[in-house]
This record gives structure tokens, sequence and C-alpha cells, in this order.
């Protein structure tokens, strides 16, 4: 991969909603405040950043979006006082990762439909419940009209979007690009995880978005935009449970292929990685298959290697995982010394982090990774 | 470094108007309507009764017990088209399996059934009524893993849940992920079901049609829904030529854009539909006046028909290319939509037959565009447009060629 300077950030999150408060957080070692298995954002107020006019139509999920995607422009350089200051909308994209849509709409329209009759849906809340209905707001919101793509690889599709933005950077398709992760709390979803036994002692639910302003290292250079980290390198795989019957799956073998496919793609050897910002949330079968993939993939050259899980303080995300696991790691490269150490599942920052490799586990056999590195200071 | 031509090497086909790829191309040719009164749930108090409803499939003549079992019908309906998509390219299962094959799908809600289940179980009987072997069943995530797990593919497992432009969306990125070399195959389209709340929602917006749907036609009165599944196998020239493959089409240039104008309505002077047509001819290193036949988005519905209607003038001058919108035989088919005009575009592309666009009966002053109406035509081949709006101001733009008319790809300046 080419290098991808990140130039901006924006982040709505149970740690704190913005940049610094984001950041101070992770440095800090914050930790959300969990109920009954879930983190909501605390006192989220969308008002703040986007003003009064145009939300009250608008759904969790798509304000999350929004708020995190006008900071990011606006921490990038590309846009001032809410108007373009460098590019223009016809030359900035967003890629939007999220797992499971506005559950909030589509049981809002449910209930109308089930306990009254269909024909009293209403019709202005229908959009909603379409996947990319945010995705698409947030380009009415800022203006962005290069490329929008909407992704969904469960709790991986936050690092796919970074390699669909890469992708779409190397086809010249849009000069800067948004790389959004979001997933909103709803009841629907918290009541899905409580069923399936995913939230309890250790694991729980998170929501937010965490927004990432991606482009060609050279041509941010050429703008003299501010390089916060770079992005180098992406690895996925998907590996086949060896049951017929089963359906969920923690693959080691593709977690380990991932990592090996972004440590080549960045040209990064596996000893050179000094951090893991990984996507450990508190279900053991996965944790222990997604540490064992890192351990086997990095090997023990170096020793054991410092292995993050900012979930276990800020809740699975699912479609905003992923960014908020290089939001992490961006926060890690940037902030060392300093860099936390209570999220800490195994080893310990013993230098200052230059390389950071970033990894997520899905649920049914797929895996991703990308490859950070700390910006030139 | 040199880019690498993508062919298309095999479609699969579920549709209204056959299954497989065969009674589809016949079916298209033929005009045949695919447009039936929903069975799948009770329409009875919505005003609306009609549908492109799939008939006919069962899953167990394509997927094993277990296979369906673990899957909602509409990764039913995607994996069995993989399985055609992969007999037609007469692809074996040791050149398929491995690593560098990828699966790309396109879809606007995925499993939106199993969820329907899920909410009613929750809304009528309560929490503890919610079926956990269900929950994770749900997911638009799943369609691209269960066909991988089925098919043994190994790299990329991704969604693009990019409304009714999803198949275009799926075919150009996984076309450039080829290119970008990040796989040699890709199973790639899309797939949608039918389903209540999504049909319950279009006749509220006021947008479905009482009878039939009239793309293009003065008296339109609006979309009607479908259902199905389009998939593609897409290899590298290298991949294909190696293993002595037949290329069907070779996927050209494609472009992309949003309108950041409405939700649900394309912006009235077409900017970004139509930068995103000359964006997909530019890429494939051709001129307007090359492209012979325009597979349209084509909805029936009043907004989207005239503005395309613009795009095509605005994009080809004077020159009256033929225009057809498979979505009068088989309704709107929204993620899986441009997918099945894809393979459409590929039947043009081996055919030479413009498919027909039919209930066409009154020409609209605001549509002022070659229709091919009602009767398949037939004519010169070599190059196809896909055109694509959808929902959130997508535009999405896919140009198809028949093998070795194209110019050899060049690397993005």
């Amino acid at each position: 991969m080419n290098p991808r300077a990140i130039t901006g950030i924006g982040v709505v999150s149970p740690l704190g909603t913005g940049r610094a408060a984001f950041l101070e957080g992770v440095r800090d070692g914050a930790r959300a405040s969990v109920t009954d298995g879930r983190a909501d954002v605390p006192g989220f107020d969308p008002t703040k950043v986007l003003g009064d006019k145009g939300l009250r139509g608008l759904d969790r999920l798509t304000k999350l979006l929004i708020v995190a995607a006008r900071e990011a422009l606006h921490d990038a350089g590309l846009k001032k006082d809410n108007a373009w200051s460098a590019r223009g909308g016809d030359e900035v994209g967003i890629v939007v990762s999220n797992a499971y849509g506005s559950l909030e709409a589509i049981t809002e329209l449910d209930r109308v439909s089930i306990l009254e009759d269909a024909r009293y849906i209403n019709p202005s809340r229908f959009p909603l419940t379409v996947a990319n209905s945010a995705a698409g707001y947030a380009s009415i919101w800022e203006d962005i009209r290069a490329v929008n793509v909407s992704v969904s690889d469960g709790n991986c599709g936050g690092l796919d979007a970074a390699a669909c933005a890469d992708v779409l950077l190397a086809q010249r398709r849009a000069r800067a690009i948004l790389v959004a992760g979001a997933e909103p709390m709803s009841d629907a979803l918290h009541l899905a995880f409580q069923r399936l036994g995913a939230v309890g002692e250790t694991a729980f639910l998170g929501e937010g978005a965490a927004v990432l302003a991606l482009e060609p290292s050279e041509l941010a250079r050429e703008r003299s935009a501010q390089v916060l980290a770079e992005l180098i390198g992406y690895g996925t795989a998907f590996e086949a449970p060896p049951r017929e019957a089963s359906l969920l799956h923690p693959s080691t073998d593709a977690m380990e292929r991932a990592i090996a496919e972004a440590l080549a793609d960045a040209g990064v050897a596996p000893s050179d990685v000094d951090v893991v910002v990984s996507g450990i949330s508190g279900l053991r079968v996965f944790d222990e298959a997604e540490l064992v993939a890192i351990g086997r993939a990095l090997g023990g050259e170096r020793g054991e290697r410092c292995v993050l899980a900012p979930k276990l303080a800020m809740g699975e995300t699912l479609g905003g995982g992923g960014t908020f696991g290089m939001l992490c790691a961006l926060a890690v490269l940037r902030e060392a010394p300093r860099a936390p150490t209570t999220y800490a599942v195994r080893g310990a920052l013993r230098t200052t982090p230059r390389t950071a490799l970033v990894t997520s586990m899905g649920y049914y056999g797929n895996a991703s990774a990308v490859v950070m590195r700390a910006a030139a200071r | 470094m040199r880019v690498p031509r993508v062919f298309i090497t095999g479609v699969g086909v579920v549709s209204s108007i056959g299954l497989g790829k065969r009674a589809f191309f016949s079916g298209l040719e033929a005009g045949r309507s695919g447009i039936t009164p929903v069975a799948q749930f009770d329409v009875s108090q919505l005003g609306r009764q009609l549908a492109g409803e799939v008939q006919g499939f069962e899953p167990r003549d394509h997927l094993t017990p277990a296979e369906a079992k673990r899957m909602g019908r509409c990764s039913m309906m995607a994996l069995a088209a993989a399985r055609m998509a992969v007999e037609d390219a007469a692809l074996p299962a040791e050149k398929l399996a491995g690593p560098r094959t990828a699966v790309v799908l396109g879809t606007t809600m995925g499993e939106a059934q199993l969820l329907g289940e899920l909410e009613r179980e929750w809304i009528v009987n309560g929490p503890r009524a919610v079926r956990p072997s269900l929950v994770p069943r749900y997911g638009s995530t799943l369609l691209p893993i269960h066909v991988a797990r089925a098919l043994g593919a190994r790299g990329m497992v991704l969604t693009l849940p990019a409304a009714c432009a999803a198949g275009n969306y799926a075919i150009g990125f996984a076309a450039d992920m080829i290119r970008a070399g990040r796989a040699d195959v890709v199973v790639t389209g899309a797939a949608e079901l039918l389903q209540e709340l999504q049909y319950a929602g279009f006749v509220r917006l006021a947008a479905m049609a009482p009878e039939r749907c009239q793309p293009f036609d003065l008296n339109r009165q609006g979309l009607l829904l479908g259902e199905g599944a389009g998939l593609l196998i897409l290899e590298s020239e290298e991949h294909a030529v190696r293993r002595g493959a037949r290329a069907v089409a070779e996927v050209g240039g494609y472009g992309l854009s949003c309108d950041a104008y409405h939700i649900t309505r394309p912006h009235p002077d077409a900017a970004g539909s139509i930068a995103a047509m000359r964006a997909a001819i530019e890429r494939s290193g051709i001129t307007p006046a090359d492209v012979d036949f325009i597979n349209a988005h084509g909805t029936g519905t009043k907004h989207n028909d005239a503005a395309e209607s613009k795009v095509v003038r605005e994009v080809f001058g004077g020159r009256r290319v033929p225009i057809s919108s498979m979505k009068s035989m088989l309704g709107h088919c929204m993620g899986a939509a441009s997918a099945l005009e894809a393979i459409g575009c590929v039947y043009t592309l081996e055919s030479g037959v413009y498919p027909p666009n039919i209930n066409y009966v009154t020409p609209d002053p605001e549509c002022e565009v070659d229709v091919v109406a009602n009767v398949a035509r037939r004519g010169k081949a070599d190059v196809v447009i896909n055109n694509s709006l959808a929902f959130g101001g997508y535009n999405a733009v896919a140009v198809f060629a028949r093998p070795g008319v194209l110019p050899p790809p060049q690397a993005v300046a």
C-alpha cells in the first residue's frame, strides 16, 4: 500500500466527544461507565456541533456519524467554519462501516406495523431503515460528493473501510476520504447481544463514531496538512469453520494470515511491530484465538509484544470497532511514551512505539488487520 | 505497473423471470414480466398487490441441508446464483478456492426477513421470546461469508450495502481489487429479498405503481418492487487465460459520485450522475460515440426517469443511444437490481439483443430518449453501459464490453 496520511480525526465515544477528550482519555486509560452491559455516549448532544436545524428527523446513527465527520474535516484542515478550505466537495469522499444499520428506526416502524397496521408507518422515517442512510446524510450535511461507500463486515468493517479508501484513492476517485466507523446503541442491539450471552462480566457493548481523514501522503505534504500518523498496510482473510453445523467461528488461522498480509503490504517485518491494538472484547474464545494469532504472526524474536485491548474499556462498537482501534493506535503512537498501559492485556510498552498493528477478529471466521506508523517528527 | 484487464467468466441468476442464465436471457429477449401478486406476506391492506417475486426457488435444489439451515433466504439466493456462476465459468473448485479469491456482494437490507422475525418475537412476546439461535444469522455481513464458505474462497469477504446501486458498487469495487492486485478472482454481484416493511415503506412513500412499471412512459406511476440475486465471476486476464477460461465480457471503467442533495430524490441538475457516467466512459478509454446501448436504472418514477433522460442527453448530445429498463419486467430488485442488469448487459454483449422496455405506451417529452419499446431490438453490441442511481444520492455507472474491444487499461494518472 502506498502510505496514506491520517490528517484529521473526529470522534464521539463513551470516553468523550472530540479529538482532545478521546486522545486524553486513551492516554489516561479512561474507562466508560457501563450499565447492564452497555456503555452509551453520555449526554450526547449533536446540537452543540450541528446546530438545532434539521436534526429532528434523523436517527442516532446518523447524528453520531455527522458530528464525528464534521470534526474530522475541520481537524484535517479540509474545512474551516463549515466551508471547504482545502479541496472541494467533488474531491472528497467518505467510506462508512456499520454493522447493523439503524435498528432504532427499524424497530420504531416494526412496532407500528406489528401492533397497529403497516399503513400507518411514518414515511419520513422509512428512509432511515435503509443501510446506507447515515452515509447518505453525511454527504448531504457535509457536501461530500466524490464517492460515498458503505461497507458492512461486522467488527472488521472499520479496517476494511480503510482498505476500500486506499483502493479508491489509488484509483484517483477522490483526493481525500473520510474513513468512518459508526454503530449506535439501541434496545434491539442490546437485547440481541444479551440473548446471545455476548454481554456480561467482561464484555459489553459500546457505541459511537470514529472518523479518520485519509489522504495520499504525498498530497498531504503538498498541501502542508498535519499528519497525525500514517496507514501503511492492510490484510484480511476468511477461514470456514471446521464443523458444518457451526456458524460462529473464532479463526486463529484467518487472523494470523490477515496480520501476515498486512505486514507484507506495509513492507514491515514482524519484529518491527511495537504495539498491537487488538479487538479483544471480553468474549473468551474469540479473545484467546486473537491472542494466539498475534503471538504466532509476530513470533517470539522480540519477546512478548505489548497487546492493548481498548474494547475492554470502551465496549464493542461493531462497525465502529476498527476505526476506534485505529484511533487508539494513533493515540498510542502520538502520546508515547505516556501511552496507556492500563489497556494492556499482555506485555508492556518498552520503547517509544513507531509501528502499530491494529487487529479485528470477526465472528464468522473473518479477520482483518492494518499497520500504522507514527508521523515523522 | 501493467494494469490487468478484468473479465467476467460466468454469471448466475435467481430472478422472477427465471432461474439460471438461460431462462433469464430468454425471458429478457421475450420481454417476459415477472410481476405477480405478492404471496410471501399479506399486502391486502396496503392498496398495492404486485411485485416481482422469485417463483419456484427451492433451496434444496442448490444448497445442502446444513447450508440451508444456517442461512436466511437472501443468502440462499446469493449462494444458488454463485454456484450457477461458478458452473457457467467452468471454474474448477481448486482454482476457485484459496486466499486469492474474494467475495464482494451488494445488498440493501440483506436478511431483513430474519430481522423482521426477531422483531416480531420481541414486540409481540417480550424480550425472552427472542431466539438466540436466530440472532447470529441476521446481518448483511453474512451474505459473502456464506458464499465464501461454500466455495472455499479465503480472501476478502465484504458487503457493500449501497442500496439500489449496490450491484454496480460491488462489481466496480471487485474490478478495482483485481486491478490493484489484491485478488485474482472475485465472486461478486448482489442479492435482495422482497420484505414486508420495505414494501409498506414504498407504499407509504407513494412511490409504488398500482399495476405495472412503465419506465420513461408519460403516464408512469412509480416503481414495483422485485427480488433476486445476480452473481458474476470476475477474473484477472492472467488468471482467466492461464486456466483457458472463456471471457464472456470485460469490465471496463466505472464512475461513482454522490449528489449530496436529497436522501431519496436525484439532484434536479443531475450533475453527479452526469459526472459518474462520463467518468465510467473516460476510465474505459473510450468516448460516448463508442457506446452501443444503455441498460437504464429506469425505476418508473417521475423523478428518476426524467433525471436519467437528462443525463443521457447531456452525455451523448444529439446521438440517440438505445436505452431500456429491465425493471419494467423484474420490478426494482433494490440492491440486486444493478447486478441483474449487469448480467443483462452480458447478455446484450453476447447476443446483440437489447432487452425491451415493456409497458411503454406513450412517449414523455421529459424523457426524450431512444427507448427500446416493448420488443427486443438487435444491434451492435460492443460496449454497453449499466446505469444505476440510488437512495442516498449514490450514482454508480459501469461499462461492460465484448472482450478485446476496449483499449488496454491504464494506470490512473
